[in-house]
């Protein structure tokens, strides 16, 4: 069957975050719902539908931005209390609107995550997780790195508190009390969790879980391991999941997946024989959706998909048909409505601009005056600046409440800033003078109307570091532009891990000085990504760490006065050596820094590369023939007449190319590589052999994996 | 929602802009298309069993209703039309780099078969003003040749430049088509037959050109612009960053006007409409489009757009019917409006939120470092600009300056410069680093051209630690002649070249045009008639000295011809001038010219030489072909492979002649763009009917091969003296 729906926006509030909307359980089956929602003004609203147009439930006045919406009540019962988060305070409000909770919990950090089960909630904030029942608290947790969402097994079902935190290090902390029971490593670092068909599956303890980078996964949290079911691995390089809820949308009497990404995709997934979800359906809205949920609002009878977007729309896909089939009479009925909203939203309109133009005409009075100040209205940017894994490449995701008029990129040290299909964008590359004025990258972006969305790529080269800047003007007056910084670490291309290969020969650094385990701590956030700012608890912290472009590893372990680094490329070493050394001149810091060179490393790393190597060759190799290859099929009609390997090439033409386009200049990346590899072995062996660069270029030009170790071993 | 009522999908590539439909036998329409390897071929899904079968078409291999067309050559320009009334059927033109080939399908026979030395980039089929026949005008290096169907050359015209897109439209409403041409300096310019009634500067190469309706065209750049021109004005104009393979004028939405049907090379197709540049319908193919075209290819009586992508993949659109009210697209229009709307509201609410804060700050105490770090800064705040003319020093070279500066201590955290034509890509950003910021900005502009720009500034004003910044937006014209420094006069450094005119102007409007269109010094004060102005050229330093005389005649010494054309254009536009005959001499540029058409028959004879040559040894290969052959059957195998030994020099020999004649031919093709370029600047040194008098002359003395008279019309403008 196929599922078809049409989309209907309900009603526009403020900028939203993940998880604040939700609708209230229906008196009957199949009932209208009412919906509400919480907003960055802190405003709560409650609304259903009621002949097409909204009806305000109740609102309540704008306070803290709110951090989450969550539903609760007696357990067994339908759980239609309104909890939210703002600021550092939890509060309760009945389905009518009259608060009944107002709970300040004491944290120092403002809430982020709130999961609430009877009468037990848990709460995170950034590092810190807290267990209250009844308003007591009860358990504690301190996360080694930032929690991005918190869940807990359903107790009516599992019959104790199972609390599980999802962690931006890409692990699932799975607790008991104040105590980790375990960490089960999960692809992506997670954003958000969901129980399997909103109760835990079958067990009570199927967990889903979504990750920033686009993946979606399930694990069964038994009482004494972690049992993976599926995950579904992001190929169509989609973004982010936000949202998660379990609904049979499908009408096939089985709850199917909704997923909301921070692309605007809203996905529907059922579930086949095997359990294996299939996707069914696919939509894009165009910003990122924060929350999802099925459920009826516009219609009773009509299941939907409810979501709420960044800039705060609510909006249905419904399986209710645009245009009904009875008769003509009723689609003028429809018409009708609309029209009247259209004339009512216009009427408005036309109020407001009044309303403005004589502001505006203040405005421009007090700016006669000399001492008035004129403030830039705030507006809020929604960014995420991540490393892809797939092609060792950040992307830079913008995304504005309203329009974004155009968005200047500048950055102090070279990197490459790369085509997305997505973007509508006109880019226009400014030319710089990086001498005087430390630029390397001055870019613009002239968005078209109705753009409130933007998704750079930035390749970079490790070893090069500062910051990227974003100067974002959105289509707003009086016009104003909002600038974010980024940094571009020393080894930006490395990843946390949490299992490295022990065998591979290392190459060793040392540290060891009259330093603190957080001045440390501090260095090596500055040089790599993925670790918490905050120095971790314990004496001794060991992070592991992976190239995501060579798959080199690099191994930290660090107290108070030593550090030492384990890596088998030894450009990572050499590049920590400069980095640090730099650093702690800079901060005046006696280091004493030792190394060891392990010799076989070299020749490790360049197997490591060689059958990258080879394959980006010899696909180079045969994109170059298909054109030829075609012609010559044109012209003879048959391919008969080919040797085998060349059919091949035409037969695959179509995916060769494909495969060529996605990894722009990664041969050029990996010959940077291996020249960086060249230099930096003789380096520490107190050697330049920079002359000898052109040589070695050579022998890659006509590569062969023995010529270049025996040049490596020669030189 | 309107869906394809057909989809093909040929297995031959296409390449773009290479796509015509045409009824080759009179009834049935076939798809003509450019393929790979210099072929072209004809997709004709009606008459199944009938087949072209000659020397020059051959069936294809891969599709049973495709024949291929050898050209053997890189095709790079194909149409299709009715070329000879009486034939009653569509001839199918093939324009190559050096030939034209006018082609009857049916008959398998050549119409006429050309060689054109200016080679063919763009063609058109049609009537043209007055002359009575339909023409193929092909447009190429510089220069435009139109032939009827006999191959006889009815109409020769030069242009500014390459002509990259040709259309023939109804442009002043005479109910005769003018041609329109595209070419790469950025001109569309509008020929009545001979005489150019329009130009208009664009940014870019100009693309594609088609006719809409009425006086209106669509023209696209290679920059990703579209947009539409009604007469000479641009009715609306838009930006992508893909870039228009093909533009057509189809009613898709049949209400009775036409509009502009875009196919890009992401894939995509929209159509605009042509009032406002709305679309109001889209779809995507998974590679380029390579055309989009029109035609009854169902023979239902009802004309479908078309649309052809590289890979071959061909969709065919119905215009939409009268129930669907011109809603092509799947969303409803209502919930677009009301998202719209709301939208709007949303910015309103926003924007009235703004100055309720804004009233609350003014409220609260004195600036404060907070303030300045949120990018409060004081309301009366004020941006001054000036352009001036920088003479530059040793470490960098003479520019325009623009200096911006706020009124207070407010810092400028950056500038950014949207103008079109003079920066790499359609802006420039000036950034200081931290450690420069301060509340004025110098930026150097250096325009490579001599137009005038409207630069659109954004300004960031903040304080040093602000992370949100004003931004203030104004616009600034940049004069035409900015890249020219008044100096004193002098006259022993006087170019010896010159124009000389009169014009019945009063001397202050003279002023006011000088100042109009140069940067001068503030204190810059003109005295009555007669005066001298004099400037420098910061570009490479050369002179120009333009001279007042009380009579009202005016003497612009320069060595720059395309300077003197330029002022001479900016004046005739300014004082509203319709006619000027002037008396010029260029002595330096004149010598150049002459050794040019010296060296252009050079390359003539070098070219025939070669081509005989050729001929010869074709000739030889022959007969060493025979005569190896020859010697396999009598099993001579040492003769047998000499004879393939020297088959195999004579073959290197023929490559190296042929990469010889193709060096002569791009200098060929150089020279004569010179030789093409120089008739269009001499007549661009006058205006009107001694323009067009100037150009027919020069083009009729350089048929005639007569030298002398070419450099004395570009003197004094006629022939006879």
């Amino acid at each position: 069957m196929d599922l078809n729906l049409n989309r209907a926006d309900y009603l526009q509030v403020g900028v939203t975050s993940q998880k604040t909307m939700k609708l209230l359980p229906a008196s009957r089956y199949r009932a209208t719902q009412k919906v509400v929602v919480g907003d960055h003004d802190g405003v709560v609203m409650c609304f259903g539908m009621k002949k097409g147009e909204a009806v305000t439930v109740f609102k309540t006045l704008p306070g803290q931005k709110i951090a989450r919406l969550e539903l609760g009540g007696v357990l067994n019962t339908p759980q239609e209390k309104i909890f939210i988060a703002a600021g550092s305070e939890i509060r309760g409000f009945t389905k009518r609107g009259k608060q009944f909770l107002s709970f300040e919990t004491n944290l120092t950090e403002s809430i982020k995550a709130m999961h609430i089960s009877g009468s037990d909630l848990f709460l995170s904030a950034s590092y810190i997780y807290n267990h209250y029942c009844d308003c007591k608290d009860q358990h504690y947790y301190l996360s080694g790195d930032k929690i991005n969402d918190v869940i807990c097994l359903p107790v009516e079902r599992v019959l104790r508190d199972v609390p599980v935190l999802a962690c931006q290090d890409r692990v699932l902390r799975v607790l008991q009390g104040s105590d980790v029971m375990y960490e089960i490593e999960v692809p992506g670092p997670p954003t958000v969790l969901a129980l399997q068909n909103g109760n835990g599956g079958d067990s009570g303890e199927d967990l889903l879980y979504g990750t920033s980078d686009g993946k979606l996964g399930l694990i069964q949290i038994t009482t004494s391991k972690p049992i993976h079911k599926w995950e579904i691995r992001n190929e169509k390089k989609r973004g982010g999941i936000l949202c998660i809820d379990s609904f049979d949308i499908v009408g096939d009497g089985v709850k199917d997946l909704l997923v909301g990404r921070d692309d605007g995709m809203v996905e529907v997934y059922s579930f086949d024989n095997a359990n294996e979800p299939v996707l069914r359906f696919d939509q894009t809205l165009s910003e990122s959706v924060t929350s999802i949920q099925g459920g009826c609002v516009g219609k009773d009878g009509y299941d939907e998909i409810v979501v709420s977007t960044y800039s705060g729309w609510v909006t249905g896909l419904t399986t209710e048909p645009i245009h009904k089939e009875s008769g003509p009479g009723e689609e003028l009925k429809i018409n009708q409505e609309m029209q009247n909203k259209i004339s009512s939203l216009r009427s408005e309109l036309e109020h407001l601009q009044y309303k403005v133009l004589q502001e505006r005409e203040k405005y421009q009075q007090s700016s006669q005056s000399s001492k008035a100040k004129s403030a830039v209205p705030s507006f809020s940017v929604n960014d995420k600046f991540t490393l892809n894994k797939d092609d060792a490449s950040y992307s830079l995701i913008l995304e504005v409440q309203t329009a974004i008029d155009n968005v200047l990129i500048q950055s102090d040290v070279p990197i490459d800033l790369l085509d997305v299909d997505k973007n509508s964008a006109v880019v226009s590359f400014s030319s710089c003078d990086s001498e005087s004025n430390d630029n390397f990258l001055l870019a613009t972006y002239r968005c078209q109307a109705n753009t409130t969305r933007l998704e750079l790529k930035i390749r970079s080269i490790e070893g090069q570091y500062g910051t990227l800047q974003a100067y974002v003007t959105p289509r707003i007056q009086p016009k104003t532009c909002q600038v974010r910084q980024y940094l571009i670490k020393p080894l930006s291309l490395h990843q946390r891990t949490h299992f490295i290969d022990h065998d591979r020969p290392m190459n060793t650094l040392t540290l060891t000085g009259q330093f603190s385990f957080a001045e440390l701590h501090s260095w090596v956030v500055f040089c790599l990504p993925e670790v918490p700012e905050k120095p971790p608890a314990g004496e001794c912290v060991t992070f592991y760490f992976q190239n995501t472009f060579l798959d080199t590893q690099l191994e930290s372990t660090y107290r108070k006065g030593e550090g030492v680094f384990k890596s088998d490329n030894i450009s990572t070493i050499s590049i920590l050596k400069d980095v640090l050394s730099k650093e702690a001149t800079k901060r005046k810091i006696n280091l004493n820094i030792s190394y060891e060179i392990n010799e076989v490393s070299v020749k490790h790393t360049l197997k490591l590369i060689h059958p990258k190597l080879e394959y980006q060759l010899l696909l180079a190799k045969k994109v170059q023939l298909i054109d030829a290859l075609k012609e010559l099929q044109v012209h003879e009609g048959n391919t008969n007449f080919l040797i085998p390997e060349y059919r091949c090439i035409l037969e695959e033409a179509d995916h060769l190319q494909e495969e060529y386009k996605k990894q722009p200049a990664h041969l050029e990346r990996l010959y940077g590589m291996i020249t960086d590899l060249f230099i930096d072995k003789f380096k520490f062996k107190g050697t330049n052999v920079k002359t000898k660069v052109p040589l070695l270029l050579e022998i890659l030009d006509s590569y062969d994996q023995n010529a270049l170790i025996a040049f490596f071993d020669a030189a | 929602m309107l869906l394809p009522v057909f989809t093909l999908k040929l297995r031959h590539k296409i390449i773009p802009r290479m796509v015509a439909v045409g009824r080759y036998d009179g009834t049935h329409p076939c798809l003509a298309a450019a393929t790979q390897a210099g072929k072209v071929f004809i997709h004709n899904p009606h008459a199944r069993s009938q087949h072209f079968s000659a020397s020059r078409v051959l069936q294809s291999p891969l599709e049973s209703d495709v024949s291929l067309l050898n050209i053997n050559q890189a095709v790079s320009c194909l149409a299709a039309g009715v070329l000879n009334p009486e034939l009653g059927y569509d001839a199918l033109l093939v324009g190559t780099q050096t030939n034209l080939l006018a082609y009857d399908v049916y008959n398998n026979s050549d119409l006429f078969y050309r060689e054109v030395a200016d080679g063919a980039n763009a063609i058109v089929l049609g009537t043209l003003g007055d002359i009575s026949s339909p023409l193929a005008i092909i447009g190429g290096n510089c220069a435009l040749q139109g032939f009827d169907h006999e191959g006889n050359d009815l109409f020769w015209m030069v242009t500014g430049d390459n002509v990259h897109s040709l259309a023939l439209c109804d442009f002043d409403g005479d109910g005769k088509k003018e041609l329109l041409v595209g070419s790469e300096d950025f001109d569309i310019r509008v020929f009545k037959e001979d005489e150019i009634v329009a130009e208009m500067t664009e940014t870019e190469i100009i693309t594609s050109l088609c006719p809409m309706y009425g006086s209106r065209f669509g023209y696209a750049l290679s920059n990703g612009t579209v947009g539409v021109y009604d007469k000479t004005a641009r009715y609306w104009r838009i930006k992508s960053k893909n870039h228009a393979m093909s533009i057509h004028a189809f009613d898709l939405n049949s209400d009775g006007v036409c509009e502009l049907i875009t196919g890009w090379s992401n894939g995509k197709v929209d159509a605009r409409s042509g009032r406002t540049g709305e679309v109001i319908f889209k779809d995507n193919f998974s590679s380029a489009v390579a055309g989009v075209v029109e035609g009854d290819y169902r023979m239902d009586g009802h004309i479908q757009l078309i649309c052809c992508s590289v890979d071959g993949e061909i969709r065919g659109y119905l215009p939409g019917t009268a129930e669907m009210r011109g809603n092509l697209m799947d969303t409803s229009v209502e919930q677009d409006l009301i998202r719209e709307l709301s939208q709007k509201k949303q910015n309103l609410l926003l924007e009235l939120r703004n100055y309720e804060d804004n009233a609350k700050a003014e409220l609260s105490s004195s600036l404060n470092e907070a303030d300045g770090h949120r990018g409060v800064i004081p309301a009366n705040t004020k941006l001054h600009t000036a352009l001036s003319v920088n003479l530059g020093s040793e470490a960098q070279a003479a520019h325009a300056e623009l200096c911006i500066s706020t009124s207070n201590d407010t810092i400028i955290r950056a500038v950014l410069i949207f103008a079109e034509g003079i920066f790499l890509g359609e802006s420039h950003v000036v950034h200081p680093s931290i450690h420069n910021l301060s509340s004025s900005i110098r930026i150097p502009i250096t325009p490579p051209k001599d137009v005038p720009v409207d630069l659109h500034l954004k300004t960031f004003v903040g304080y040093r630690s602000s992370t949100q910044f004003h931004v203030f937006e104004l616009t600034r014209q940049l004069p035409r002649f900015s890249m020219y420094a008044l100096t004193s006069p002098d006259s022993a450094s006087e170019p010896l070249s010159y124009v000389n005119f009169i014009i019945a102007e009063r001397a202050q409007r003279v002023v006011m045009w000088l100042n109009q269109n140069f940067l001068l010094p503030e204190d810059t004060n003109i005295q009555n008639v007669p005066f001298q102005v004099c400037f420098t050229s910061l570009r490479n330093g050369g002179q120009l000295c333009i001279k007042i005389k009380l009579s009202g005649e005016i003497t612009i010494n320069t060595d720059d011809i395309d300077l003197a054309g330029d002022i001479i254009q900016s004046m005739a536009s300014f004082f509203a001038i319709e006619d000027l005959q002037v008396e010029a001499d260029f002595p330096v540029y004149f010598e150049e010219l002459r050794k040019v058409l010296v060296k252009v028959d050079e390359y003539h004879s070098v070219h025939q030489k070669l081509s005989a040559d050729m001929a010869d040894n074709s000739n030889l290969i022959r007969s060493l072909l025979v005569r190896a052959e020859d010697a396999h059957l009598m099993r001579d195998m040492k003769t047998m492979k000499n004879r393939y030994m020297e088959l195999y020099d004579l073959n290197k020999d023929l490559l190296n002649g042929y990469k010889i004649r193709c060096n002569n031919h791009t200098e060929l093709l150089g020279s004569l763009k010179a030789v093409n370029q120089a008739i269009q600047r001499a007549g661009r040194l006058r205006v009107g009917k001694p323009k067009n008098q100037v150009i027919t002359a020069c083009r009729d003395a350089i048929r005639s091969n007569n030298i002398n008279t070419l450099f004395r019309i570009m003197r004094v403008g006629t022939a006879s003296s």
